[in-house]
């Protein structure tokens, strides 16, 4: 009885790792960073987490189901680059202007949704439809899809977005603006699809074992390919609110997101093997890298102590990964 | 074996280009039979449940189901029917917990406003928990992941998850091998309860022991072919090693295979 019940605490604890970390560290720099303690850092730390939580959704799901996809931070460069030149009016810009006005909202979106979700599309066309590996398969995404965002904007940049857009990423919500918002409520969305609807059962299932999927009657090849379509689809919008955000883009826009999204998802407790993971833990795992950005960034240490702890944390988090199951192993 | 068979396999053929897998294989499973099939490595055995299991389309032949002509084009149709193969370890996901399994690709599910499926729970672990204690299998907890029960567990889970869907004829791919003596135990008196609902069971086994515990009769497949097809009683480990090796037999000639080496 007495171990079953140290068991079950001991699985408790390391299935909530990741909010274990940021509550430590939360209270840590609220008590020895000058300055961290206020509502401004934590709705700033909020903020940030924005554009990496958004394209980490897509990752984690990816991931969670057994695969991999590399390409989302040059997706969301891609579609945050087409809603600039499209609805910027300086630059690169084309101005484009709709009547009435608010219509670009939902307009610009769909649009930023369906350039991620072709790229998605296209990934899952070289993976499942003819069997390449995943990995070399987004890498090489990662690369031209980028490519392509210097291409379409010659390597110059797109300004002033239309103020019907922007609107969005100025005007807050209990001191987080409507963007960081955005971002939770595709949390909570994708967390209750993860958890709670047989796609994320799937998904979850296929991650695990995808022969024993199959045998099962799920379509494996089906829903792998619109993981990959929420992967693009998710990671556009990423793009979108980074152009909202930025109100334009440049061809370098969101560069390095992808490792920072790598490490919220590994950090947040998903599985690099497949079938373990938990979108709220990879939420977690994005506001720990966003608190201890700030907390460098108030203590006046050089950025690039940043990247140092960046890859030790996610080290500490597959090391962590590693010992979990030997932890289990010895409760079990 | 009276009345129609559950499973008749009638002149199977199966050619991977210049090989032929299979060579005129026929036979059959009636309801509540359990059947071993045997053979050597490279005899055509898992070919043939393959073909029986969906998935594989053989190149000659005939299989009647259930009293349907027919082939499986996938596992899932062939699962869709009532036909069910259980490999080692290969059909559960040992992620997720025991209900996740019990119910993998069936979920109960509720329109959430006539649009959004949800999961139930609830439900579906009462189902479980019925259809486990109805087996006389003990789990400790259904909401434990599958990676933490013991060989024996996973195998009561699945062979309950076949009889609770209403499988009619399961194929069990060397289902004791990594268990031990115990839980093989429990493992063949599950398989009888299995039988004894109607539902036909082929084993494919090297354990001849384990053959001859469980099973009513005994199938050898040798080069693509059936070389014996005889109830358990009326015959013996030695006489069955022959018929997989395809030495000579001593004593009784075999009925299924009339075509020794004449002088």
């Amino acid at each position: 009885m007495k171990s079953s019940r140290q068991r079950a605490i001991a699985e408790f604890v390391l299935d909530h790792l990741v909010w274990f970390m940021l509550a430590v560290v939360l209270i840590a720099f609220s008590l020895f960073v000058p300055n961290f303690f206020q509502i401004g850092i934590f709705a700033n730390i909020v903020e940030q987490s924005t554009f990496v939580g958004v394209m980490a959704i897509g990752l984690a799901i990816v991931i969670i189901a057994g695969h991999m996809d590399l390409s989302v931070e040059s997706t969301a460069a891609l579609a945050a680059m087409v809603t600039g030149i499209l609805f910027c009016s300086r630059g690169i810009g084309l101005g484009l202007t709709l009547t009435p006005e608010w219509l670009v909202l939902p307009v610009s979106l769909l649009i930023a949704l369906s350039v991620g979700a072709v790229i998605g599309f296209l990934n899952g066309v070289f993976t499942i439809k003819l069997g390449m590996n995943a990995f070399i398969v987004t890498l090489a995404s990662y690369i031209w899809v980028r490519g392509l965002v210097v291409a379409i904007s010659g390597g110059r940049s797109a300004q002033d977005l239309s103020p019907s857009l922007r609107v969005i990423g100025i005007e807050q919500l209990l001191f987080v603006p409507l963007i960081a918002w955005i971002a939770i409520l595709c949390y909570v969305i994708f967390s209750f699809i993860m958890g709670r609807t047989p796609f994320g059962r799937h998904v979850t299932l296929i991650g695990g074992n995808a022969v024993a999927a199959f045998r099962a009657g799920i379509k494996v090849d089906r829903l792998m390919f619109i993981a990959f379509i929420i992967a693009g689809a998710v990671a556009g919008l990423a793009g979108w609110l980074l152009a909202i955000r930025t109100s334009g883009a440049t061809a370098n826009l969101g560069t390095g997101m992808l490792f920072n999204a790598f490490a919220a998802v590994v950090i947040g407790g998903v599985s690099l093997k497949g079938g373990v993971g938990k979108l709220p833990g990879v939420y977690a795992g994005v506001l720990l890298l966003s608190s201890i950005h700030t907390a460098i960034n108030l203590m006046g240490l050089p950025a690039h102590y940043t990247q140092v702890i960046l890859g030790l944390l996610v080290l500490a988090a597959v090391l962590l990964d590693t010992l979990k199951l030997q932890i289990r192993q010895r409760f079990a | 074996m009276t009345g129609s068979a559950l499973l008749e396999l009638a002149d199977i053929r199966m050619n991977f280009g210049a090989i032929e897998a299979l060579r005129g294989v026929s036979f059959r499973v009636g309801r509540g039979e359990v059947v071993a099939l045997l053979g050597d490595n490279g005899a055509g055995k898992s070919t043939l449940v393959k073909i029986i299991s969906g998935g594989l389309k053989p190149s000659a032949g005939r299989m009647v189901f259930d009293g349907a002509e027919r082939f499986f084009a996938t596992p899932a149709e062939a699962k869709a029917q009532g036909i069910e193969t259980v490999y080692q370890d290969l059909s559960l996901c040992t992620n997720v917990d025991v209900v996740g399994n019990f119910f993998m690709g069936r979920e109960i599910v509720k329109k959430w406003m006539g649009l959004i499926p949800v999961l139930q729970e609830k439900e579906m672990e009462k189902v479980v928990a019925d259809a486990l204690r109805n087996a006389g299998t003990r789990i400790p907890s259904l909401r434990t992941n599958v990676e933490h029960l013991s060989g024996g567990q996973r195998q009561a889970i699945e062979l309950n998850r076949f009889a609770h869907w209403g499988g009619k004829l399961v194929l069990l791919d060397e289902p004791f091998a990594a268990l031990g003596v115990e839980q093989t135990r429990r493992g063949l008196d599950l398989i009888k309860r299995i039988a004894a609902q109607g539902i036909g069971v082929i084993i494919i086994t090297h354990i001849m022991t384990q053959a001859f515990q469980v099973a009513d009769r005994i199938v050898v497949i040798r080069q693509g072919q059936v070389a014996g097809d005889v109830p358990t009683r009326e015959t013996s480990p030695d006489q069955v090693v022959g018929m997989i090796t395809g030495e000579a037999f001593h004593g009784r000639t075999q009925e299924a295979r009339p075509n020794g080496p004449n002088p």
